[in-house]
């Protein structure tokens, strides 16, 4: 087993150690433990509607209030963190294993496949997200897979524009070629040589793409093209509570808070992962 | 007799942006089994080129524009891509200038290694013979873990892998130490003549190209221009080019003796040159030199090409 934790050793030892970074690690970690176990703890019940009076205020019992149908808020800002993070998670998993592929063959193979995965790439770089949720709604109707599709057409340039571009300069390096000489295949080359040099670039590219990614899942929960009810999202949440803003502000102010919070967390992350895998200067990991 | 390697009239050209550069003009060049052969020339002299094309791996700028190569008597340039990897990986061995970037930074010395050995196995054995001592440690490590003469020997062992027909070697030791340099250079020489593999050493060092090769082909405006047996080509050289390098080279002379450099520069060919075109720098430059290609043609055991080739070695014999 240690062949495989060393590298998790190494990584770790590459963790910048400054306070923000592990501000932010310690509240993404937080906030996926809530959503991850948000079901199991002793705060209510998410969708039971009249646990107590309508749009009250924070108290003991009800710490971020309750809504117009007198749910208690905490158990659906919990439940809406789970839905958060899970669509954009699937999604970019999704996109960035796809995108890798189209990427790395691109940056590899050369001649037409690149041209043509290289201007897809810039075309769909150049469609607003939004105007495609609002297509993809139209067409499939609104909900978590039209979601994930809106999030996985907006980060797959992403992916591979940087996949490609990292592949491109790997390739004329003496390894890839002695390899070459070596008799290997393509899919070896790419899947033995490329991949594992490029990883870097890959996990930096994946913090930025969720952090994207729940920002386009909020923002079409919030024109009610994501999540449905009863199910919630931050962004869902936060659109129920600006309806109540003057009266009710506690329902936008603590979804907006925890969306924004997680959000930020993601960042944070990825601006260290970032740090210790592409560092300006210092020891280079290739 | 049967060629290995022999190259015909190959002519590459380079282009980008509407450029063309020829780097191989028309060069003749073959090699037996069993035989070390260096080609030696100034940088653009087409060496690297010429010794890239016996694999075909030439940049994609390159482009072939006539004649050829071929690897027992079979077309490297007509191969279908599945010969040409099997060809590369069962016929040929490249060893490459920079250990460093050889080698996956991602990926431990031994994986790499039975990697290119394939279902064979054997890694330790492999790393034995290229004189590596604590082969075991050395499977464990990263190649930045390694020296540069121990991860060039970690190539030199990769190429070997298969019992190959042929090693290219571009530069072996240009980024090693001058220390470690001679007893890589050791190595690779032993192991040659171990396994009857032919070696093509490209190089610019003519004092260790006399050591370690048994032939050398002098290069010069993408051809060879001077190819013989290193002892005859070296010791009593034909072609003015060949005899301008050996007095520009300080490893042979005394202290304190002149080294004369060689006036102008290589030319930039744009295209296939129609004259000698180590003519405008040549100390015996005549009126057909401008107007003549000339061929190799067979000079006291050696092949030139050179109009004066004899002129030349009857002038060396008078001033020696």
């Amino acid at each position: 087993m240690s062949f495989l934790l060393q590298p998790v050793r190494a990584y770790a030892g590459l963790w910048r150690r400054d306070w923000l970074s592990a501000f932010g690690l310690a509240l993404l970690v937080l906030l996926i433990l809530l959503g991850a176990l948000g079901p199991y703890l002793p705060i209510g019940d998410a969708t039971r509607i009249a646990v107590g009076p309508r749009l009250s205020p924070p108290s003991w019992r009800f710490p971020f209030g309750t809504d117009e149908l007198g749910r208690s808020f905490l158990p659906r800002v919990v439940l809406g963190i789970r839905a958060t993070f899970l669509l954009s998670a699937a999604a970019v998993a999704m996109t960035a294993c796809i995108g890798a592929l189209l990427g790395m063959t691109a940056g590899y193979v050369r001649g037409a496949v690149d041209q043509i995965v290289a201007r897809a790439a810039d075309v769909l770089f150049s469609f607003p997200a939004l105007l495609i949720g609002l297509l993809i709604a139209a067409a499939v109707g609104p909900g978590e897979t039209s979601a994930i599709a809106v999030i996985a057409i907006a980060t797959l340039p992403l992916f591979v524009r940087v996949v490609r571009s990292v592949t491109l300069t790997l390739s004329g390096r003496g390894f890839i070629v002695a390899a070459e000489v070596a008799g290997a295949s393509p899919l070896r080359v790419m899947g033995l040589h490329i991949l594992p040099n490029i990883g870097g670039a890959i996990v930096v590219q994946l913090t930025y793409a969720l952090s994207i990614g729940m920002i386009i899942e909020s923002a079409l929960s919030f024109l009610g093209l994501g999540v449905q009810p009863p199910n919630a999202s931050l962004g869902s949440l936060l659109r129920q509570g600006s309806a109540y803003l003057t009266f009710a502000p506690w329902l936008a102010l603590s979804s907006g808070a925890v969306l924004s919070a997680a959000i930020m967390s993601v960042n944070l992350v990825g601006d260290a992962v970032r740090d210790a895998l592409e560092p300006l200067e210092g020891r280079s990991l290739t | 007799m049967s060629a290995l390697i022999e190259a015909r009239g190959l002519t590459v050209a380079y282009e980008s942006q509407g450029r063309r550069a020829i780097a191989l003009d028309g060069a003749d060049l073959t090699l037996g089994r069993d035989e070390s052969l260096a080609l030696v020339g100034e940088s653009g002299s087409g060496k690297t080129t010429l010794g890239m094309a016996i694999g075909r791996l030439l940049p994609r700028q390159a482009r072939r524009e006539a004649g050829d190569l071929r690897i027992e008597g079979r077309s490297v340039f007509g191969a279908a891509e599945a010969e040409l990897r099997a060809l590369r990986r069962d016929k040929l061995g490249f060893v490459f200038q920079n250990p460093m970037t050889a080698l996956d930074p991602t990926m431990r010395v031994g994986r790499q290694v039975a990697l290119a050995l394939g279902r064979g196995g054997g890694v330790r054995d492999l790393l034995a013979r290229v004189e590596l001592a604590d082969a075991d440690r050395v499977m464990r490590s990263f190649p930045h873990q390694l020296s540069g003469g121990m991860a060039q020997r970690v190539v030199i062992a990769m190429a070997i892998a298969r019992q190959p027909l042929a090693v290219v070697a571009d530069e072996p030791t240009a980024s090693l130490d001058a220390s470690v340099r001679d007893r890589v250079m050791a190595t690779l020489s032993r192991l040659r003549a171990e396994t009857k593999t032919s070696l093509v050493i490209l190089s610019h060092d003519l004092r260790m190209v006399a050591h370690h090769a048994r032939r050398v082909a002098v290069m010069y405006g993408g051809r060879p221009v001077e190819m013989g047996e290193v002892s005859r080509v070296l010791a009593n050289p034909a072609h003015p080019y060949t005899r301008a390098l050996l007095r520009a080279d300080a490893g042979g002379r005394s202290p304190g003796a002149r080294l004369e450099p060689i006036p102008g520069a290589p030319p930039v060919l744009g295209a296939s040159a129609t004259f000698c075109a180590f003519a405008p720098r040549c100390p015996m430059r005549q009126a057909p030199c401008d107007g003549t290609r000339p061929e190799l043609r067979a000079v006291e055991g050696r092949l030139v090409a050179c109009h004066f080739a004899e002129a030349a070695l009857a002038e060396a014999e008078a001033s020696r």
